[in-house]
């Protein structure tokens, strides 16, 4: 039997019940739709947060105090018994080559106020180079100026929404404000970052990272931030700063960890959670082909005296296993469609609906449903198809 | 027709075509199996969360340093430093609040630990004598910290299981020397194992006194300070006494974070709870599929039982009957699917508790009865369709087309 004859008998097959062949390929729709839909969120949410990381800019390798043996990150600010990290690890990491701008880093809480106003915000000791490093810019007036690491003078420039707090909508700069014990004249004002992680960016300060060892009474610098120039593999920047570190340490008691390195065990992470979703769904795609199967059973049942004909006048079982397997095939086909359609829609219904939640369908993740939906058919066709393709003809035609 | 002749005829209906009928209660019992599994996964994560961390001790309050104007727990207080320290003698304030029963300060931060040419990095933590009762330790071997002056530093130390087990394998530890960062320790007591744990892994912690930990990581602040209230009525009582006890030695500026174990355990619940109902919710899609099926295979039923229909009408029977007869049928096969997917879906999570015995996973109440109630409406809602259609039927006209 000629191929478009196979297909035009199952496709006649498909149209004569109607109404049984929508509610087999339902199933499957609804199986398609929400393994779409669930994916769709979930790659959504792993863009967004991916996108949240790389705001601060992907080639920067941060150098943290205290050497962890099972990798990861070291609890940022404990206290440790290690040599901590000082103003001079940071110059001396400036020197090295392919590196861009290096910041050290030193964070906490302290109250900062103006003329009868207060407010608690997250103060960073940074240098000059910061906005190099994280990619942040400077709204009006100027950021930290290159001086003297250990002599910096106490000025600091404000988030958008401490500004905002603090002196309303006068003018900011050459103001004078208080953070924790200390004077600080403000030079410039921040652009607004928003929020990260649920961390407002823009209610913080930023003054020179002695100004901050000194205001929080501490020792040395909570971490360095080191930028590698676009192009260079970190790895390589990685084991430079290593070097150096070693040198100037005597021994290992430092962390290194790369941004590059960060994002890809988080996207692997993030891969992992949007393929348990899918496979929840998954599980409605499972009990669609079920449906297949028994549909397609009763259809072998019913038309067993057709194929007890078939097979007289001379159809060979292979064209009776296709005929049933591309009925199913077709089924499935189609079903996919709908559901791709259906599960498509739904989440950009959502993300009109809730803009907050982020979602975002991959072509891979089309075809490979559309794949899925048609090997669900193929599998869930191969067993009815096989029994009709296995009647005998004598018998078959006999149950009429 | 009698119900029990409703019942017979839908049960004989039903088991004439076994594959079929099968197949329909597969398709169901996958949908509730799926529900009840996941959702003994979901309850079973927050179980574990609530008692792990009601294993950190009851009618805990915790003052953390630092303070975010937005309001609410923000990660960046979690652990950062303040221009104010929060001191050893500030956790001993905390002691004249009437409703503070016991206070432990808390230091911490990591060292290296060595003893017999081996070395490892731990988290120290320097507390004193009342951290025992408050946070719920066992000892394995030895005594806890002695009960002295929180300003003293004694040269003693608490290992954890992992770390005794790391440094002195099979020699007794109780009464040996080690090294703490630049100090000489003895150690005085090993802590019972606990496995993984909320927040700090005890197998993996030294605990030292409050004194000697500042000392070593050369700092007057401290990490935490861990209260018990007197009673679980007196939690607010004792955040409120903290807070103002704090505020005044820290001349009237609120530069901490005080929080009650119940009120971030609340919070888990909440989001652990959230997260199991959505992922029975995306099982549920499951049971819609197999209500699909059941509606499908119906109305072939319908459709192959036309003569059959057509006869019991003619024979006098209202189409209610015969609606009856179909409903009864689609009952009978979501019922089934539902029980079967209920018994699959418990023994799974059977098997996962076997595997992973720390792991309470049991499905709870709600989620079973809700997998069952929606496989059976579900079953119920798609039957109706066919059994209208058949109850429809003109009986003339389905005994002539035969």
């Amino acid at each position: 039997m000629p191929l478009t004859d196979v297909f035009k008998l199952a496709f006649r097959a498909v149209i004569a019940q109607r109404l049984r062949s929508f509610l087999t390929l339902l199933g499957i729709a609804i199986g398609i739709a929400a393994v779409i839909l669930l994916t769709s969120i979930g790659e959504g949410i792993h863009r967004y947060v991916l996108g949240e990381f790389t705001q601060f800019g992907t080639n920067v390798i941060s150098v943290h105090p205290g050497k962890v043996k099972t990798g990861g990150a070291a609890l940022t600010g404990l206290p440790s018994s290690a040599k901590p990290l000082s103003l001079e690890d940071a110059e001396a990491l400036m020197r090295l080559p392919n590196v861009v701008a290096v910041t050290p880093s030193v964070f906490g809480n302290a109250e900062a106020s103006t003329a009868g106003r207060l407010r608690r915000v997250t103060v960073y000791g940074v240098g000059p180079d910061m906005l190099k490093v994280f990619k942040g810019r400077v709204r009006s007036g100027r950021f930290l100026p290159v001086e003297d690491a250990n002599s910096a003078r106490a000025l600091g420039v404000l988030g958008p929404k401490l500004k905002y707090e603090l002196f309303g909508a006068d003018n900011a700069l050459g103001a004078r404000i208080r953070l924790g014990g200390l004077q600080f004249r403000v030079i410039g004002v921040m652009e607004s970052k928003g929020q990260f992680l649920g961390m407002d960016l823009d209610d913080t300060a930023f003054i020179p990272a002695a100004r901050a060892i000194e205001l929080f009474n501490r020792e040395s610098l909570s971490e360095i931030d080191v930028a590698v120039a676009e192009g260079v593999s970190s790895v390589s920047v990685m084991t430079e700063i290593k070097k150096v570190m070693l040198a100037r340490h005597g021994r290992e008691d430092f962390t290194l960890i790369s941004q590059e390195e960060m994002l890809t065990s988080l996207s692997s992470i993030l891969d992992v959670l949007t393929m348990a979703v899918g496979a929840l769904g998954g599980i409605s795609l499972f009990v669609g082909g079920v449906g297949i199967v028994t549909m397609m059973t009763i259809s072998v049942t019913e038309r067993t005296a057709e194929i007890g004909l078939l097979v007289a006048l001379g159809a060979r079982r292979r064209t009776i296993l296709g005929l049933f397997l591309s009925e199913a095939v077709a089924l499935a086909a189609v079903g996919g469609v709908i559901g791709l359609l259906l599960g498509v829609g739904i989440a950009q219904m959502i993300h009109l609906a809730v803009p907050v939640l982020p979602v975002h369908t991959p072509l891979l993740f089309v075809l490979l449903a559309e794949a899925l939906a048609i090997s669900i058919g193929l599998a869930a066709g191969v067993l009815p198809a096989r029994r009709a393709a296995q009647l005998n003809p004598v018998d078959a035609l006999r149950s009429e | 027709m009698r119900y029990a002749d409703i019942l017979c005829f839908a049960r004989d209906a039903a088991t004439a075509y076994p594959l079929r009928t099968t197949l329909s209660v597969l398709a169901m019992a996958i949908g509730v199996a799926s529900v009840v599994l996941l959702t003994a996964l979901g309850d079973g994560a927050r179980r574990y969360v609530v008692g792990q961390f009601s294993s950190l001790g009851s009618n805990l309050v915790i003052v953390l340093p630092g303070r975010s104007a937005t309001g609410g727990f923000n990660p960046a207080n979690g652990i950062t430093t303040t221009p104010r320290d929060l001191t050893v003698d500030d956790a001993a304030a905390l002691l004249r609040a009437p409703a503070v029963q016991r206070v432990a300060p808390l230091a911490v931060g990591t060292s290296e630990i060595s003893a017999g040419g081996r070395l490892r990095e731990v988290v120290a933590a320097g507390s004193t004598a009342s951290l025992m009762a408050v946070r719920n330790f066992q000892l394995a071997q030895g005594r806890f910290l002695p009960e002295d002056d929180w300003r003293s530093s004694a040269p003693v130390a608490v290992i954890g299981m992992t770390v005794r087990n790391d440094i002195f394998g099979n020699q007794p530890a109780v009464g040996q020397l080690i090294r703490l960062g630049d100090r000489r320790v003895r150690v005085i007591g090993v802590l019972k194992s606990t496995g993984q744990g909320v927040g700090m892994n005890t197998d993996e912690l030294v605990i030292v006194p409050v004194a000697l930990a500042q000392a070593l990581f050369n700092s007057n602040t401290l990490f935490r300070i861990m209260i018990q209230a007197r009673g679980r009525e007196q939690i607010e009582a004792a955040k409120a006494q903290a807070t103002a006890i704090i505020k005044a030695r820290h001349g009237g500026e609120e530069d901490v974070t005080v929080i009650t174990q119940d009120a971030v355990l609340a919070t888990f619940d909440k989001l652990l709870g959230a997260l199991t109902a959505a992922v029975a919710g995306i099982a549920a899609i499951s049971l819609l599929v197999a209500g699909v099926l059941v509606m499908n295979v119906m109305l072939v039923a319908v459709t192959q039982r036309r003569a059959e229909i057509g006869l019991i009408k003619a024979l006098g029977a209202r189409g209610s009957t015969i609606q009856q007869i179909f409903l009864a049928e689609a009952a009978m096969l979501s019922l089934a699917g539902a029980v079967a997917g209920y018994l699959l879906g418990q023994l799974g999570a059977l098997v996962l508790r076997q595997l992973f015995p720390v792991f309470p996973a049991y499905a709870p109440g709600w989620a079973v009865a809700a997998a069952l109630m929606t496989a059976l409406v579900t079953g119920l809602l798609f039957g109706i369709l066919p059994a209208r259609r058949a109850a429809q039927l003109d009986p003339v006209d389905a005994l002539m087309r035969h």
